[in-house]
């Protein structure tokens, strides 16, 4: 069979859908595009410090969209991130100034990351309470813990090991982008080629059919939220090392431009299907998008209000994107259309 | 002709006993006690909502009975979740196929039992390759050829995603393989290859018990054919000693004479 050694042979070169490729090339230029629009608007932002600043203030939303990604695609949503970003970065900050080593307080932060996803993961997979509305409820739950544990309260100077996360450089490179870059491959490694990335489509593309194939539905969706709860916290000590500091307001309406990144990235927000790429070029573009603003002059509120009209954007671009198909359809079939019922008449 | 090759003091590879599963009020399930023979293929034909899908999910350990076990060679298995019905040796094609639209080819056919590689010998990593060469393999039993096996399946036809839904089975070690309504959007050539499979899954051995509204088929391929109305099993005939209009008083009156 030459055809089936053919479709053989093409599976070296990688298992991704050919339309998605192509997606992941248009959103490619799309950035790019961009920034040389800003660039000819102000030639400042196209000087090599301004784009490593983007990048690095990129870093930690891509790592916490790449978390976001997986939840997405399992077909939910967490709307907890900021909340859970603050409270751990106040509660992990306080202890290190307070004297623990700052490998321990490192560690302690990731376990509340952790253990605290897996609960809210709990609560959706167990509990039923759906993905919006348990981490809507985990929002306030955990933005109220950092508000009681640290209100009012700046926390900053962390010891240079720590800052060296979030400041220094390794061949060149940011930390922070070094850090978000291997952290994309993994994660693109995760989703696209072990078996919990493609339990995570199957849940959120079917859970049903995920189930009757044997997928440990309930086990995989905690796991996504537990790693939701991990990048959080990877995502945090990066942000408090870069800025060193944090209080309990740290990270609000973070989950906005998280979700954002990865919708414009071109993960289907009905599940199942999701693109790590998409999501770090998401990110990228939204971290872009609001340094052409900071440059322009534009205050943070404004920058939200933008913010927000992109989201829109981007789900009403994808919509059209998937009914694209049928319009061309109807535009080609309608002259052939007419002339059917012509020949009727 | 074809049921002479079963031994009628044979076993019972499978049986069924006193089996109730209840929807609220509803008794979709009632009492049904049914053994099922070593190597033979016993049909299950009843009207709409019967309760023929609901039998099938207690024994894929999708949907645990209320009331009722289940023993393979007459010992009691527990099917509380898939993983238990396949762990039995009992594999199931479900009514609706149990596809998942956003993956493609190998993933659907390979979901929940995927190969794995080690990279570096250590982590384990999908074995796509593997994936994809045994799934060209099975398909070629069929002798459907799909274009692009890296496309989601939402793109396939409901023919050719029926054939990647029945090759699921074809991977599993089974003894006993359940189909529910497994020739429901196919052509007429992929039937006749359903019902080739069927005939040599029996031939190897395996029992096979396949749901079907198409009493030709049934008729052509089930060595008994069990009627059920209403949650509760009306009779089992040998296919042999029945013609067509007793089965149709079965399903619609629920009369065995
Ligand atoms: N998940 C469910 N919840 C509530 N009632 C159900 C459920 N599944 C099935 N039922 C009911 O149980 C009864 C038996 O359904 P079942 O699917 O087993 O019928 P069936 O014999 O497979 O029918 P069909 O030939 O139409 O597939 C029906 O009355 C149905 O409405
Ligand atoms: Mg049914």
């Amino acid at each position: 069979m030459p055809s089936s050694q053919a479709i053989v042979a093409s599976s070296a070169i990688g298992h991704a859908d050919r339309r998605w490729i192509f997606e992941g090339l248009g959103l490619t230029l799309v950035v790019i595009a961009l920034a040389l629009i800003f660039t000819w608007i102000n030639p400042r932002f196209a000087t090599a410090t301004n784009l490593i600043n983007i990048l690095t203030q990129a870093s930690y939303y891509i790592v916490i969209a790449i978390g976001m990604t997986f939840v997405i695609t399992s077909a939910g949503i967490d709307l907890s991130v900021g909340s859970l970003l603050a409270l751990i970065t106040v509660v992990g900050f306080e202890l290190i100034k307070e004297g623990l080593h700052p490998a321990l307080g490192v560690a302690l932060m990731f376990a509340m990351g952790g253990l605290i996803g897996a609960f809210t993961g709990s609560l959706i997979a167990f509990v039923k309470i759906p993905p919006f509305i348990a981490t809507l409820g985990m929002m306030a739950v955990l933005r109220g813990l950092a508000l009681v544990h640290s209100a009012g309260n700046m926390h900053y100077g962390l010891p240079p090991s720590l800052t060296w996360i979030g400041q220094g450089s390794l061949a060149g490179a940011p930390v922070p982008v070094v850090i978000a870059l291997l952290f994309a491959l993994f994660g693109a490694w995760l989703f696209n080629h072990t078996r919990f990335g493609l339990h995570v489509r199957a849940i959120g593309g079917n859970r049903e059919a995920a189930r009757l194939a044997g997928v440990r539905v309930n086990l995989v969706e905690v796991l996504v939220y537990t790693m939701m709860g991990l990048t959080t916290a990877l995502g945090g000590l990066i942000m408090i090392a870069r800025i060193d500091s944090t209080q309990a307001t740290i990270g609000t309406a973070m989950e906005i431009h998280v979700i954002s990144a990865v919708i414009i990235g071109g993960t289907s927000l009905f599940g199942g299907r999701g693109t790590i790429y998409g999501t770090v070029l998401g990110a990228i573009l939204l971290s872009m998008m609001t340094n052409a603003l900071v440059i322009a002059g534009v205050d943070f509120f404004w920058q939200l209000v933008v913010m927000g009209v992109i989201v829109l954007l981007a789900v009403a671009i994808s919509n059209l994107r998937e009914r694209r198909i049928s319009v061309l359809a109807f535009l080609l079939r309608r002259p052939g259309g007419a002339a059917a019922s012509q020949g009727g008449v | 002709m074809e049921a002479s090759g079963v031994p009628p003091d044979a076993p019972p590879l499978l049986s069924i006993v006193g089996l109730s599963k209840s929807y609220g009020g509803l008794r979709a399930v009632d009492n049904v006690t049914l053994e099922i023979r070593r190597a033979e293929v016993l049909a299950v034909v009843g009207d709409n909502g019967a309760g023929k899908s609901t039998l099938v999910k207690a024994l894929a350990g999708a949907q645990p009975p209320d009331e009722g076990e289940v023993r393979i060679d007459g010992k009691v298995v527990e099917l509380r979740t898939p993983r238990d019905a396949e762990a039995a040796g009992i594999g199931c094609l479900h009514q609706g196929l149990g596809l998942v639209d956003a993956l493609d080819v190998p993933e659907n056919v390979f979901l929940g039992r995927e190969p794995q590689i080690r990279v570096l010998g250590l982590i384990p990593q999908l074995d796509h390759r593997t994936m994809r060469e045994r799934t060209i393999e099975l398909l070629d039993r069929f002798g459907i050829h799909l274009p692009r096996l890296n496309d989601p399946v939402s793109r396939l036809s409901g023919g050719q995603r029926q054939t990647v839904a029945i090759s699921r089975l074809l991977l599993q070690d089974v003894r006993v393989v359940i189909m529910d309504e497994p020739m429901a959007a196919l052509g007429v050539a992929e039937g006749h290859r359903v019902l080739d499979l069927v005939r040599s899954m029996r031939q190897q051995g395996i029992t096979v018990l396949v749901i079907s509204h198409n009493l030709e088929h049934v008729f052509q391929l089930a060595d008994r054919i069990a009627v059920m109305k209403n949650g509760r099993l009306i009779g089992v005939v040998a296919t042999a000693e029945t013609t067509r209009e007793a089965i149709v008083r079965m399903i619609t009156f629920g009369q065995t004479h």
